[in-house]
């Protein structure tokens, strides 16, 4: 099967499901502060997202990953495509572009593992440059090594532990991450903490 | 009598525009430079005399100042201010420019700053590339944004006028006191 062809019809998708995520829990708690953080979403603007991060006092900014990844890979065969110079420079010219060391926090969700891997280590350079030393990360990614297809969800904060996620299609996976994949991944971190799941999902936390 | 006959039938057509009598209800129309499809705006509670619209086949560049209510179908490159009234971005509307109102409400696209004293509501279709700062937002599921959020109580306490009392709709979903995220 091409890889382009690998995304389901949102026709077919599950409804929205709610989950616990320790990850995010403890995403929030680090980011505890009396002082206004500048906090990243990747999942794309959100109401609910929106009023959770500033009613925590902290300033939002919003990009949906996801949707630029559509926008520059979605026609065609989508792991090919990434391979494409002209595609990754586009790409890359409308993701991430903000200023050197600029946030405290950075929700990723399952972004990046729909990346090929040049591509992936590219973003995870800017991802490393956006952030300051010591901001957080949260990242979600498929612990199903057998997996076909792996859905993609946008990921609504209901509150500091629930995560409403809502059905955007699927994706075949590109690669398997597993814990030493993620850390040979993040080798710049000084730390990455795991949170392994029930629903296959693997949740990880980066200190830059 | 064929003469008199002749100026009875003359008598109802239009008179000439610069008679008097008509040149008051054509100043009045005067702030509508076309006539867009207006479906996207059902519960607009505005008098339509309080309010400029451009057309969808309007381009404008440059600046805007409006002090009244106006509603953008059209494109426009520049900046638009309407302190202490609505703006709506029509879903024609495609704005490069950037955005400054009492309240704004967005159904079309935009690739600008845009900041308003009361509440931003950005509608499902709409695309908006650019920072915002606001007391309040709303966005529907759907709408693309990509920017940064500064949710800003100061800018309520400053403003100058009061709320129109008419207005009790605002979504009730206000950002706490003292929640200030301003840097």
């Amino acid at each position: 099967m091409r890889s382009g062809e690998s995304r389901t019809s949102p026709k077919g998708a599950p409804g929205p499901i709610t989950r616990q995520s320790k990850g995010a829990d403890q995403f929030f708690a680090a980011l505890q502060s009396e002082e206004p953080l500048t906090v990243l979403d990747l999942a794309g603007a959100s109401q609910a997202n929106i009023m959770f991060i500033t009613e925590l006092g902290h300033r939002l900014a919003s990009d949906d990953i996801v949707a630029t990844m559509e926008q520059c890979f979605g026609d065609g065969d989508f792991l090919e495509n990434q391979e494409n110079s002209e595609r990754v420079a586009r790409f890359l010219s409308q993701t991430l572009k903000f200023p050197d060391e600029h946030f405290d926090g950075a929700l990723i969700w399952d972004s990046l593992q729909f990346l090929a891997p040049s591509l992936l280590e590219q973003t995870v350079e800017q991802l490393m440059r956006v952030m300051k030393p010591g901001g957080v990360m949260l990242a979600f990614f498929s612990s199903d090594e057998k997996a076909s297809q792996i859905p993609v969800y946008n990921y609504r904060i209901q509150d500091q532990r629930t995560l409403l996620l809502v059905p955007r299609g699927a994706y075949r996976p590109v690669q398997y991450f597993n814990n030493r994949a993620l850390e040979r991944m993040f080798d710049r971190a000084q730390s990455l903490k795991f949170f392994l799941t029930r629903d296959h999902l693997r949740e990880v936390l980066i200190r830059r | 009598m064929w003469s008199k006959r002749r100026e009875d039938e003359i008598q109802p057509r239009p008179v000439t525009p610069a008679a008097g009598p008509t040149a008051e209800p054509q100043r009045r129309e005067s702030n509508v430079m076309s006539t867009p499809t207006r479906t996207f705006d059902p519960e607009s509670r505005v008098p339509a005399s309080g309010s400029a619209t451009l057309g969808k086949n309007v381009t404008v560049k440059g600046q805007i100042f409006s002090r009244e209510d106006l509603t953008i179908d059209g494109e426009v490159e520049g900046t638009v201010e309407c302190h202490e009234h609505r703006l709506t971005i029509g879903p024609n509307g495609r704005v490069q420019a950037g955005l400054k109102a009492r309240e704004i409400v967005i159904y079309g696209s935009i690739q600008g700053n845009v900041e308003a004293v009361e509440k931003i509501d950005i509608k499902k279709e709409a695309k908006l590339v650019g920072d915002i700062k606001t007391s309040r937002i709303m966005i529907e599921d759907g709408a693309y944004f990509k920017g940064s959020i500064d949710i800003s109580k100061a800018a309520q306490v400053q403003r100058p006028t009061p709320v129109q009392t008419s207005n009790p709709t605002v979504p009730a979903t206000p950002v706490p006191a003292g929640v200030n995220s301003s840097k």
